[in-house]
């Protein structure tokens, strides 16, 4: 019996041990997270919301602000009649009573009547205040203002029914402008009578931070305009520009059409206000690419711009393969200058070929092609590439002109900018810094980012020198400005849909360079399929670009200067042409005619048999021909 | 001795705070239930100091009549409208303001029973029908009627406290095993035949899994050990009391003890029932009577298996069952008995001088 008793003993000693051991468990090791569980069990917080982060421009002008909007909220507990007052509320408020009456009676300690209720007028908010409602409240709530209304609209983006960020910087930046809700907390028993002796905690809300953007809302207002401009003028589908400070990665200005108005995001298509053309599309670039095939090419000294010559027929072979130039008698002999101020097509195939496909690639990935340019915005496309497998001599060709491949405008301005400035592709950004609402004090600040170094100081140089003279010799000439040495390159590029691409549809593009000396600002715009005129980036685009470097460049402190490349004022200026031969072609031939004329095309048959004018015939660059096809 | 009163006034003070504020919401005063228990505590202190001085071999004597009589009690609370209900079993037979659980009888009048007939089979406890069968069958009536109630706590302590007896007598080793295999067999049956016992077993490891059902109260328990800390808000401090935990006096009061002394209190608690446990042993040890022998070890059998189970479910150890804390929890019958139990054990004790 004792051995027995001693088991006993020795078991019962056990078994406390263990209790110990998970008593000590449960107290000391889950302690902190069970006390958490049971304050939240115990608490009844009453939020009180922190002030949204402002936003302004790199001058200080405000963006984006917060006015306040009275807001009816009701403490469910201390309404007395449900039916009568949800019947009173609904009709000043235009909501729907059953609405009202669910928010009365939900077993919440404080319910705020969204939407309807929210951001009511002072009048409304009076009237309300007049019915005196038990446990009917008026708080004072904060949304935002957007000043702008639709100007900068998708970078800016906007906010949702509790303040919380849903699209463009709002949203990217949601958690810091947001900053932290502060609550009251109280500690009540299980029947929501307040426990004794637990003191209520007061957390204040802690104040989203300031952002100042990289953007300057002079520039943006010029760029807005222009595009507004353009709006008006072609009713395209479209519409994009990009202002950036090549020297750094900085947006000066950035826009999108169709806009929004992001105080009212309801009242639109989706597509939109999600769609921040700059960022997001994707498309061929056309000829405004060839800035990297000349960049690449004169980095790895293939050409000398001045020395070397090229003959153009007017088409290339490659592999087999017939690419035209757009200018379907070709562009004779001409110095390698010439054939990036005439943008001709096959001087660029030969350039191209002249790298390799291999090292031409190479370049457009070194210049950021293919990837995402990282900028501090959401919704960021990655263009399109061919694999290093599948790019052989006539990808390269034709990649080396622009066709083939994809690339969003964001991709582009930063590209360019790294061809022209010196050399360095920087990591665009709109966020400049962070400043502290109470102090304004800055906490944070974003540094350009260098991504890597592209080519070479006297290569940007020489790319300099070629866009300048584009402007003043070339197809850029509408971009020209008195006094200021813009450069540039112009861009058509007809649109693709479902593998196929569209007839008369056409994303025609300018970017441009100022000053060619010395680049403060890169500019891109691109207007998607123009009506009424002929589709080419250089009657479209570049006039528009170089309206807005006149007006960008004194903003930004650029003095206009003596010792530009002179305007060439030669066989087409005004633009006079020849009526072209049309007869004979196909309709895929006809296509690459629109640069020259603006066709109308009778008839469905696949050949054109007659023209009107007839060829030969001097006319305005981008008069109307007719042409029967059978 | 010492032990005994230690734990009885540390009880009233766990009971005056944990009763505090139901005493407050049901009886308007919060010493309603720390008043009650303070005159049981006094009442079964008398009872307690009576029976150490009744020679304890009385117990023997009476314990078939006893038995007889719990017997008849067990059956009559069963009967619609003499026994009672509280919390959904109807354990209670009242007697005018006063009532109490023919189960509490029970428990110590099995430990009478076995001891005195366990005594006697001394020779015979390793063959089955001859020692084994009546003790056993005894056992499973009264288990069986305290299941009906239903009272699965104490039907399980007095179980236990039966074979715990068995295994001091010296039933042999194969025939726990025996039972501890068919035990497992049944269980694995029952589980096989309906699945949805498996998760009961498991609902209280996870008591977050129906936090509002089967895990309610353990949470609720666990909310208020667990915040406690190595020292505990303080005494009375307690903020699960307020009507957070459900029975923070009775079942749950060593809850409220650990939230408001932290660990260090829960292991004083602990430490001080181990001792009762070993004193009860050690006296055992010193005597040569077998009923004598045996008589205490059920006692304290009895009253460890119960605080082993009542902490175990406070601590979501084990799954929530209803069973008090000796000496500790509310509970007029239950501190009556513990302490005359414990008064049995001193007459034990004094027999030996």
């Amino acid at each position: 019996m004792r051995v027995r008793m001693f088991w006993l003993l020795a078991a019962s000693l056990i078994a406390f041990t263990a209790l110990i051991v998970r008593t000590g468990y449960i107290q000391l090791s889950l302690g902190s997270e069970l006390t958490e569980k049971a304050e939240q069990l115990w608490g009844r917080s009453i939020p009180s919301q922190p002030e949204r982060g402002i936003i302004k421009d790199r001058n200080g002008t405000i963006l984006a602000g917060n006015k306040s909007a009275p807001t009816v909220y009701v403490i469910p507990a201390q309404i007395e009649d449900a039916k009568t007052a949800a019947r009173k509320l609904a009709a000043i408020l235009n909501e729907k009573e059953s609405v009202i009456y669910e928010r009365m009676i939900k077993r919440s300690s404080i319910e705020r009547l969204s939407s309807k209720g929210r951001n009511i007028s002072t009048e409304t908010a009076r009237k309300i205040t007049e019915l005196q409602l038990k446990g009917v409240w008026i708080g004072e709530d904060s949304v935002r203002d957007y000043v702008l209304k639709e100007r900068l609209a998708h970078v800016l983006g906007f906010t949702g029914a509790d303040n919380q960020g849903l699209a463009g910087l709002e949203a990217y930046y949601d958690k810091k402008l947001a900053g932290i809700s502060g609550s009251v907390q109280m500690f009540t028993d299980a029947k929501g009578e307040k426990m004794p002796g637990l003191s209520d905690e007061y957390v204040p809300p802690k104040d989203g931070m300031d952002l100042q953007l990289t953007i300057d809302s002079k520039v943006q207002s010029i760029i807005e305009r222009e595009l507004d401009f353009a709006e008006k003028t072609y009713k395209p589908d479209g519409a994009m520009a990009i202002a950036m400070d090549p020297n750094s990665g900085a947006i000066l200005a950035m826009s999108s059409r169709p806009s929004y108005n992001p105080g009212a995001f309801r009242e639109y298509d989706p597509d939109v206000y999600n769609r921040n053309l700059p960022v997001w599309s994707t498309f061929e670039p056309g000829s405004t690419f060839k800035i990297i095939t000349l960049a690449a090419a004169l980095e790895e000294k293939k050409v000398n711009l001045d020395q070397d010559h090229f003959h153009d027929p007017g088409h290339v072979e490659v592999n087999g393969s017939r690419l035209r130039c757009w200018k379907r008698e070709g562009h004779g002999h001409q110095s390698f200058l010439e054939v990036v101020e005439n943008s001709c097509n096959p001087g660029f195939v030969e350039l191209g070929s002249r790298l390799g496909e291999k090292t031409l690639f190479q370049y457009i990935r070194k210049f950021g092609f293919g990837q995402k340019t990282g900028i501090d915005l959401y919704g960021e496309g990655m263009g399109i590439l061919f694999t290093e497998e599948s790019a052989g001599p006539v990808e390269a060709a034709t990649a080396a002109f622009g066709q083939g491949v994809a690339v969003t405008p964001i991709q582009q301005v930063t590209a360019v900018s790294a061809a022209v400035n010196g050399g360095t592709l920087y990591r665009p950004f709109i966020a400049m810094n962070w400043t502290d609402p109470k102090t304004g004090k800055i906490t944070t600040e974003n540094k350009p980012k260098k991504v890597r170094r592209v080519i070479s100081e006297e290569t940007s140089s020489e790319v300099r020198r070629a866009l300048e003279s584009v402007v003043a010799k070339g197809t850029g000439r509408n971009a020209f400005v008195e006094g200021f040495r813009v450069g540039g390159k112009t861009g058509t590029a007809q649109k693709a849909k479902d593998g196929r691409y569209l007839e008369n549809n056409h994303i025609v593009s300018f970017i441009g360079v100022a000053p060619s000396n010395d680049p403060k600002v890169v500019i891109y715009t691109a207007i998607d399929n123009p009506k009424g005129t002929v589709q080419f980036g250089g009657t479209v685009a570049a006039p528009i670009v170089g309206k807005m470097m006149g007006d960008v460049l004194p903003i930004l402190g650029v003095k206009p200067q003596k010792g530009q490349i002179e305007k060439e004022k030669t066989w087409n200026d005004p633009d006079i042409i020849e009526v072209p031969d049309l007869i004979g072609l196909n309709k895929k031939e006809l296509k690459e005619q629109l640069i020259n004329v603006d066709i109308e095309i009778e008839g469905s048959g696949e050949t054109v048999v007659s023209q009107s004018p007839s060829a030969g015939v001097k006319a305005e660059r981008g008069s109307k021909v007719r042409v029967l096809l059978k | 001795m010492m032990l005994v009163l230690v734990l009885t006034g540390t009880g009233l003070f766990m009971v005056a705070s944990a009763g505090e504020v139901w005493g407050q919401f049901n009886y308007e005063n919060p010493f309603y239930f720390v008043e009650r228990q303070a005159f049981f505590a006094a009442a079964g202190l008398v009872v307690m100091a009576v029976i150490s001085y009744v020679d304890y071999r009385i117990w023997r004597n009476l314990s078939s009549v006893l038995l007889v009589l719990a017997f008849l009690l067990l059956v009559a609370v069963l009967i619609p409208g003499i026994g009672m209900v509280r919390n959904g079993s109807q354990s209670w037979i009242g007697f005018g303001s006063l009532s109490f659980q023919p189960s509490e009888l029970m428990k110590i009048v099995l430990i009478f029973y076995l001891s005195a007939l366990l005594a006697e089979r001394k020779k015979v406890i390793h063959l089955f029908w001859k020692g084994l069968f009546k003790p056993l069958l005894v056992l499973g009536i009264a288990f069986a009627l305290i299941m009906m109630q239903p009272d699965l706590g104490t039907a399980a302590v007095m179980g236990g406290t039966a074979f715990l007896l068995l295994f001091v007598a010296g039933a042999p080793i194969r025939f726990f095993v025996l039972t501890g295999v068919s035990a497992i067999g049944g269980l694995a049956l029952l589980i096989i035949s309906a699945p949805y016992r498996m998760k009961r077993i498991t609902a209280y490891l996870d008591p977050w899994s129906d936090p509002l059902g089967s895990g309610f109260q353990i949470i609720q328990s666990l909310y208020a050990v667990g915040p406690g800390g190595l020292f505990g808000y303080g005494y009375g401090e307690s903020r699960q009391k307020y009507y957070y935990l459900p029975e923070p006096q009775t079942d749950f009061i060593f809850a409220i003890w650990a939230e408001e002394t932290g660990f260090i209190g829960a292991v004083f608690i602990m430490i001080l029932f181990f001792l009762l446990i070993w004193r009860g042993i050690h006296i055992a040890s010193r005597i040569e009577d077998a009923f004598g022998v045996l008589l205490v070890c059920g006692i304290t059998a009895m009253i460890s298996l119960q605080s082993f189970i009542n902490l175990g479910v406070v601590t979501g150890l084990l799954p929530v069952t209803g069973v008090t804390l000796p000496f500790l929890s509310y509970g007029g019958s239950s501190l009556t008995m513990t302490l005359a139990s414990a008064g049995i054990v001193l007459s034990v004790s004094r027999s030996t001088v």
